[in-house]
Formats: structure tokens, C-alpha cells, sequence
């Protein structure tokens, strides 16, 4: 009933780990595909080089949302290979997060995960807390459209463009990746926000700035999937807090192909993605809906 | 909710030369074997074991670098940021309690230990450390009534050697219906083998470096078993670490590559 064929992908239900979560090793992906009963995980977004990230406090939990700036921590695309073939264990479509410092270093890692024997990439063009890599990209429709151009002569698999709603027009953005050739998108990632401790007077995290997640960026999230739905023929995959089988049911009604989760398990813990998929499960059949499909784009 | 709450230091206590308490005027509470992450404005937030839970809340602190400095030369009145108590505690079983710690290691099994022998149970501590002046809580758990064993790496007190040499011999005379341990990963390591071999159920609290420190990161995960040492440990049964070819071997630092303690498997 869940079941959902995406970018050549066979997905158990249409409900994947968001990058950036429980994604740095092997070990950890296989158990949210597992035990978690996601339909496709995400990997953490990899680079050419190991990132030791920003300073602790790296994440704080806010009074409707969650504050990060993790700062793109990550092995480096060398030693993620044991990684993914330990991942592969959990029996999901693994698409790999993909980030770099310029068009070259988006490519090189799309084409070594490539070799790994991921199923998809996602380029990060969404990320707010490193200055050049990221969002960076993501801000510009010359770039976003540059740099998808760039993975796609090189990488022979899907490629999923995840933006962030801090562009002036995510819209264009998306209209971009399109036109460069990407095969996907995935709206949005968290906002650049921040947060001050009064009593100290200083900011909280690390790097004073961080993401904003959780279910305060939802409707924000959900109005960017709607838009971007009806502007590109591309599949779309909405993020941004999703904690219930109605959270998700909205995106796909907006126009969404799938849905990713995130800090949704802080709340509900790793095994949230069986928990959503019952919840859609108990309104499509409550509705009288057959399959996911019947759902996509109804609000439209 | 895991908001961050800011603390007043209430009272400093000196331990050892290079270990310092801070008693904390705050609502959180823990038990023995959860962990707080410590936050110092514009400096770092690290986890630290909560090493006084009945009364009021105290974090031990061993000056190793520049962000346990910064701590430990806050006085009285100072203010840090506190988020949590975090992670699972010890759970207790049994009556005849056995506990190894090394070096600021005992933080978090001193207060088991006092809640153990108000309950009524037998405590048998081993407590080791470098040299004399660096043994952590021996006072305080004789006070308590625990039996104390004594260790130390240059014999200049107790025991010329390691905590897990006073540990076998202590197990060819007597047994323990559990074993609780905290330390350097090598000693632990050990500490499980010993106990194993004498089949007494043992529980380690593991240390990782923390970014969130409350499961949804991936940073603390262990591999093998996919869980995570800030959220389902920091303390873990030694059925779970069995499971982990990294227990004892390597750990993860702050970008994710694997840092062997020894030699690499």
C-alpha cells in the first residue's frame, strides 16, 4: 500500500532518514533501516576532506523547533566507503549527501559514491552553517544550475537537489536544478536562525548561528513543496518537521513524492518511520485511498 | 524538552590535585551513571558524568584541556549552561556489589555506591589511579561504608599496578552479583574479561565524543550495534558491548574517523 517506485528506486514506503541525521557511519544508518523501518535513508552529507564541524554546543532544542549547526562534520569521502557497505546491510536504497567547497568537489564525491554503490545522490545545497559549501550554492540559481550540470555529466545516478527556503526564490531555484538536468528535489532544509541565552547574553551554539528544524518550519516547508510542485514535472521530496502520519499526508497532498524526516525522532524515537507509515496507512484506508499516488498533489 | 538551563556554582571542592567538584545550585537531577552536557559561554559544551545525585546535583571535572581548564578556574557564584540529565543510568541488581574505577572514573560510580549501601547492599570498591594524590573518592566511600581497594600505577599507595590486577586476585576468593566500571576503554575492556570469565553480569560507562548528546546526531553511534552511546548508554551491559567490534578498540572523533587506542585489530 506504501510502496513507491522513485528515480528507479524501489522504496518499501515513501518515508526516508533526512541527511544529517544518525548518518556519519554504517552502524547507525542500517539501524533506522532496520529497526527504524525507514524506506530510504540518507547519508550524512560527505566532502572531499574530514570536517571536525563547528564547536559544541552544536544543538539545542528550542521551545516548537531544534537549533544546529553541526557544521558539516564528516569523515571525508575516503574512509565513508566501509561505511556504506555496512549500510547496504540495512536492505534500503541508500542516497548519499553529497557537499562541496566548489563545482570540482561536489562531482569528485558524487563520482566516488557513485563507486561505492549508492543508489542516488543528494547534492547539499541547502546547508546554512559553512560558509562556502551549502547553501551557498543553493542562494543562486547560477550556481544551483552550474554545479547540477557539473554532477550530472560525470554521475551516472539519480541526482537530487535539496534546497533551502533561504533562497530569495526557491521557486527559481528548483526551476534551475530542472533545467541543469536533476532528476529530483528536495525542499527544504533548516533555516539559519539563531538564539541568545539572556541571562549570559551570549549565543547559545557554537557557531552563534545555526539550522532551524522541527515542526516550527513546517508550513514553511510545506508551502515550498506546493510551489515548487506546481513549477517543475521533476518528483519533489519534502523535509522539514515531519512527526505524524498527517505531517506527511500534508506534504504529499502539496505535491510530494516522499518525505524525509529528521529531528521527527527525537520525539518518537528511531523507529518513527514504522509508526508514520501505520498513521498513513489508518487515513488511506479510512479515506478509501488505495495508494500513495492517489494522494500526491491533491491539493494542487 | 532539552533546553539549555543555566547554573550557578553553589560550592568547589577540591579533590585531587588536577580533579575538582562543582556542587551546582540547579533543578536537574540525575542518577548515577547519566550525564550532563556542561556548557562554558564562547568556550565548548562537553558531557560530564553527574558524580553527586541525591542532595544537591555535582559534576567532577579532571583538568585535561583548554575547555576542563577554563571550568576549573570558575569560582563560586560562576555561571554554566546545563542540558539534560542525560543518557540511561547504571541499574542496579543484586546484593553484592563490586565497582572498578580509574582515575576520575569514580565520578559516576560514587553516588551508585552510596545509594547501594543505603539500600543495604554490600559495596566492594577498587580505586585506582596514576599516583596517591590522585586516587578520586576514597574518603567518601569509606564514609559510606564501602569496602575500598586501592591501586595505584607508581605503588605510592595500595596496590603497585592497575585496578584490574587487584581485580583477579580479588575474584579468586570472592564473588559479586554484579560488576560496575569506569575508566580508561583498555581497563574496562578488561575489566569485562575478567568478570566474564567469573561470570558476574558487568555494566561500563563508555565516553564519546557528544555533539547533540541526545541520540540524533550519529557521532556516538557504536559500531556493530548501531546504538548510541549517548542515548541508549552512556552505561552499557556487557551482552550489548560484546556486540561492538569498537569496544575496547577504537572510537570515533569529532569528524567521525576512527581513533585506535592501541594497535588496530
Amino acid at each position: 500500500m506504501l510502496d513507491i517506485e522513485l528515480l528507479g528506486m524501489e522504496l518499501k514506503n515513501p518515508l526516508m532518514l533526512a541527511s544529517g541525521i544518525l548518518g556519519v557511519s554504517g552502524a547507525s544508518l542500517k539501524r533506522v533501516a532496520l529497526s527504524g523501518g525507514a524506506g530510504a535513508i540518507v547519508t550524512k552529507s560527505i566532502g572531499m576532506t574530514p570536517r571536525e564541524g563547528h564547536r559544541n554546543p552544536t544543538f539545542v532544542e528550542l521551545d516548537n523547533g531544534y537549533l544546529s549547526a553541526i557544521g558539516l562534520a564528516n569523515p571525508g569521502y575516503v574512509e565513508f566507503e566501509e561505511e556504506i557497505d555496512v549500510a547496504k546491510a540495512g536492505n534500503v536504497p541508500i542516497i548519499a549527501s553529497v557537499y562541496g567547497f566548489s563545482f570540482r568537489e561536489y562531482v569528485e564525491v558524487g563520482r566516488v559514491m557513485e563507486g561505492y554503490g549508492a543508489d542516488a545522490i543528494e547534492l547539499n545545497l541547502s546547508y546554512p552553517n559553512v560558509g562556502k559549501a551549502g547553501a551557498f550554492y543553493g542562494y543562486s540559481e547560477e550556481l544551483a544550475h552550474e554545479v547540477v550540470e557539473e554532477v550530472k555529466k560525470e554521475v551516472n545516478l539519480p541526482v537530487i537537489a535539496k534546497l533551502t527556503a533561504g533562497a530569495g526564490d526557491i521557486v527559481a531555484i528548483a526551476k534551475a536544478c530542472e533545467d541543469a538536468g536533476a532528476d529530483g528535489i528536495t525542499a527544504i532544509g533548516s533555516l539559519r536562525a539563531m538564539k541568545i541565552d539572556i541571562e549570559t547574553g551570549r549565543p547559545v551554539l557554537g557557531n552563534k548561528m545555526g539550522g532551524l528544524s522541527g515542526s516550527c518550519i513546517k508550513p514553511i516547508a510545506v508551502r515550498c513543496v506546493y510551489e515548487i510542485s506546481r513549477e517543475v514535472s521533476i518528483p519533489v521530496i519534502g523535509c522539514g518537521g515531519i512527526t505524524t502520519g498527517e505531517d506527511a499526508i500534508e506534504y504529499f497532498m502539496a505535491g510530494a513524492n516522499a518525505v524525509q524526516i529528521g529531528t521527527g525522532l527525537l520525539s518518537r524515537g528511531i523507529t518513527i518511520f514504522k509508526k508514520v507509515s501505520l498513521e498513513i496507512k489508518e487515513y488511506m484506508e479510512e479515506n478509501g485511498y488505495s495508494g500513495i499516488d492517489e494522494i500526491i498533489g491533491l491539493a494542487l | 524538552m532539552n533546553t539549555m538551563e543555566i547554573a550557578k556554582i553553589k560550592r568547589v571542592v577540591k579533590d585531587t590535585q588536577r580533579i575538582k567538584t562543582f556542587i551546582l545550585d540547579t533543578d536537574v537531577s540525575a542518577i548515577p551513571g547519566q550525564f550532563v552536557m556542561v556548557w562554558l559561554p564562547d568556550v565548548d559544551e562537553k558531557p560530564m558524568s553527574v558524580s553527586y545525585t541525591s542532595g544537591d546535583m555535582g559534576i567532577t571535572i579532571l583538568e585535561l584541556g583548554d575547555f576542563t581548564r577554563r571550568l576549573c578556574e570558575l569560582k563560586v557564584g560562576g555561571k554554566i549552561g546545563i542540558r539534560g540529565p542525560m543518557g540511561r543510568g547504571f541499574k542496579v541488581y543484586g546484593d553484592r556489589l563490586l565497582l572498578v574505577g580509574g582515575g576520575v572514573g569514580m565520578a559516576p560510580l560514587a553516588p551508585l555506591a552510596e545509594d547501594a549501601i543505603k539500600e543495604g547492599k554490600e559495596v566492594t570498591a577498587i580505586v585506582g589511579a596514576i599516583t596517591a594524590k590522585e586516587l578520586l573518592f576514597v574518603e567518601r566511600l569509606k564514609k559510606a561504608g564501602v569496602r575500598v581497594f586501592v591501586s595505584t600505577d607508581d605503588g605510592t599507595a595500595g596496590y603497585k599496578g592497575f585496578t584490574t590486577d587487584v581485580l583477579q586476585e580479588l575474584l579468586q576468593k570472592e564473588t559479586f552479583d554484579q560488576c560496575f566500571t569506569c575508566g580508561p576503554e583498555i581497563m574496562m575492556f578488561k575489566v569485562l574479561n575478567i568478570a566474564e570469565d567469573k561470570e558476574i553480569p558487568t555494566q561500563a560507562s563508555l565516553h564519546r565524543y557528544f555533539k547533540c548528546g541526545i541520540g540524533i546526531c550519529g557521532h556516538c553511534v557504536l559500531d556493530g550495534t548501531g546504538l548510541r552511546v549517548c542515548k541508549e548508554g552512556p552505561t552499557f551491559r556487557d551482552k550489548e558491548l560484546r556486540k561492538s567490534h569498537e569496544f575496547g578498540y577504537y572510537w570515533r572523533n569529532a569528524a567521525g574517523q576512527k581513533i585506535y587506542f592501541g594497535v588496530k585489530k
